[in-house]
């Protein structure tokens, strides 16, 4: 991994004597906030993304001895896991999140993986397995014995029901990463994918991003906020010149819009945007990954504006930044 | 006069509407509707052959429609008023059935039908498909129940179910299915029925 000078002006800088009070103030502000802008340049290191190709991770696997039946994860059974991790590398657009479960936040991040660094993505996954513990950048996954009994095990989930790889690791990121919304469920229990458990707040996904893959994070909105841009299409558009964008939103309403005459607008879902343009009758064509799929769809201007609440940038970095 | 008997009898009445039995209900609202809902399901079986799709009313008066078409690449979302003409474009541009699916919506809304789709589900790995019907509370009038959305599911194949009527996962197992994060109970053999918060 190449290492890379800081720019001078980089790091924000306290000179006064309550630093530590006010940064770690700022900290909850992020974490509520889902990090605004200001602060993230206190998130550059030296260190750039790491990327790899597909192509890097099948020759990985196929160099890889019989995989035998591993002790920390009594539920999968290493022929089909190895046939789950070769599909995700080879059709990451495949990657499916569950029916009915939270684990939309970590299929969002895991598609970052999966395409930027589909090689560190499976060199993690076959540690994980083996060793029942890994390490990515800087975090240490020492998954607890509930989840490595429940890995591979899930039911009832669709096709996540024999995906065992996907089942390890949402499981084991939802064990890893906490949140505010975590506070009353920090301890696995049967069931606990479908509730506050798994649960991704928006300052927690950026923090995943941020900390786990090694991106470079502009976040704008909040888990209550909508973000305050002043023309949403024009910011939009010119995010996704460069990076990966995710949007944060209510997803119930964007499916139904009038059942109800009382309706709550809070946000609940993870996308990974792919398109975003404006059509002759003024409508916005949106494309984006969710469930294992590509979706389409015509929105009004509006109704965007009302049902995103977090735009994340996910930018590479690289040796020499912008 | 003494108020007593009245409050005993709104208590009552409240009591009564709010723990109403659903099994008996949505027993009783199927076997009214069996011909229209079986048919329904019969038709959107046939439909789904030629391009796999779901149709969901999206307003309390039924004059909106979703449309959602999956093809090799993309799921493509839809909204139209029934009456646009833009709707019939769409069914042929994806060579869908125009007065099949056309006749499959006036059904629907004829019931309160807001959804209808095709759901898959795993039995020993192996993947099955059911059609899931989702049914305004409001079809069934009671006014008082919390959940808005009556279910019911239709599977290929008679099912299992124990001793209480609820489905379940397997013969041998004995552990109980869950569709969406819900306990299904038994109409028929092959019919099963929930209440459910969301309607898909």
């Amino acid at each position: 991994m190449r290492k890379r000078v800081l720019p001078i002006s980089a790091p924000v800088r306290f000179t006064f004597s309550y630093a530590p009070a006010l940064s770690g103030l700022l900290v909850v502000m992020g974490m509520l906030l889902g990090c605004p802008p200001t602060l993230q340049a206190q998130n550059l290191t030296a260190d750039t993304t790491p990327t790899s190709t597909a192509q890097m991770a099948m020759t990985y696997l196929d160099q890889l001895q019989d995989l035998e039946k591993s002790e920390a994860w009594p539920g999968i059974e290493p022929a089909l896991f190895l046939k789950n991790i070769r599909e995700n590398i080879s059709h990451p657009l495949g990657l499916y999140e569950g029916n009915n479960t939270n684990f939309c936040g970590y299929a969002a991040l895991s598609y970052l993986l999966l395409h930027d660094n589909p090689l560190g993505y499976a060199k993690l996954m076959m540690e994980l397995y083996r060793e029942g513990r890994a390490r990515y950048g800087k975090i240490l996954f020492e998954p607890s014995p509930e989840i490595r009994e429940a890995a591979g095990k899930l039911k009832f989930k669709g096709a996540l029901d024999i995906r065992p790889a996907e089942q390890l690791w949402f499981l084991c990121l939802a064990d890893h990463f906490k949140g505010y919304l975590n506070l009353y469920n920090r301890h696995y229990h049967s069931g606990d994918e479908d509730n506050f458990w798994a649960a991704v707040n928006y300052g927690k996904f950026n923090r995943m991003v941020r900390n786990l893959l090694n991106y470079r994070v502009v976040a704008r909105g909040s888990d209550l906020i909508r973000p305050s841009v002043p023309d949403l299409y024009d910011y939009i558009s010119e995010q996704m010149k460069t990076g990966t964008t995710v949007l944060y939103l209510n997803n119930t309403n964007l499916y139904k819009k009038n059942h109800d005459k009382l309706r709550w607008n809070i946000p609940t879902h993870y996308v990974i945007l792919l398109d975003f343009e404006r059509t002759p009758d003024g409508l916005i064509r949106i494309i984006y990954w969710d469930y294992g799929l590509r979706t389409l769809q015509q929105l009004k201007p509006e109704f965007l504006r009302k049902n995103i609440f977090g735009i994340t940038h996910c930018l590479k970095k690289t040796s020499i930044e912008p | 006069m003494n108020p007593r008997p009245a409050y005993l009898m709104v208590i009552g009445w409240v009591a009564l509407s709010c723990s109403f039995c659903t099994s008996t209900n949505m027993t009783r609202y199927y076997s009214q509707h069996h011909g229209a809902l079986d048919s329904m399901e019969r038709s959107y079986k046939q439909l789904y052959g030629f391009s796999p799709f779901s149709v969901l009313y999206t307003d309390r008066s039924f004059q909106q429609v979703s449309l959602e078409i999956v093809t090799d690449s993309l799921k493509y979302i839809y909204e139209f008023g029934t009456q646009e003409p833009r709707l019939k474009d769409t069914l042929i541009r994806y060579h869908l059935p125009v007065e099949g699916i056309y006749s499959l919506m006036e059904a629907m809304r004829s019931i309160h039908c807001t959804w209808i789709s095709n759901l898959d589900y795993y039995v020993d790995d192996k993947k099955n498909s059911l059609v899931y019907i989702s049914i305004h509370a409001r079809a069934l009038r009671f006014p008082l129940k919390s959940k808005k959305y009556y279910i019911l599911t239709y599977f290929p194949q008679p099912q299992y179910y124990d001793s209480e009527g609820r489905l379940l996962d397997h013969r041998q197992r004995r552990r109980l299915r869950k569709i969406n994060g819900e306990i299904f109970h038994r109409i028929n053999d092959r019919v099963c029925y929930t209440v459910s918060d969301l309607f898909r």
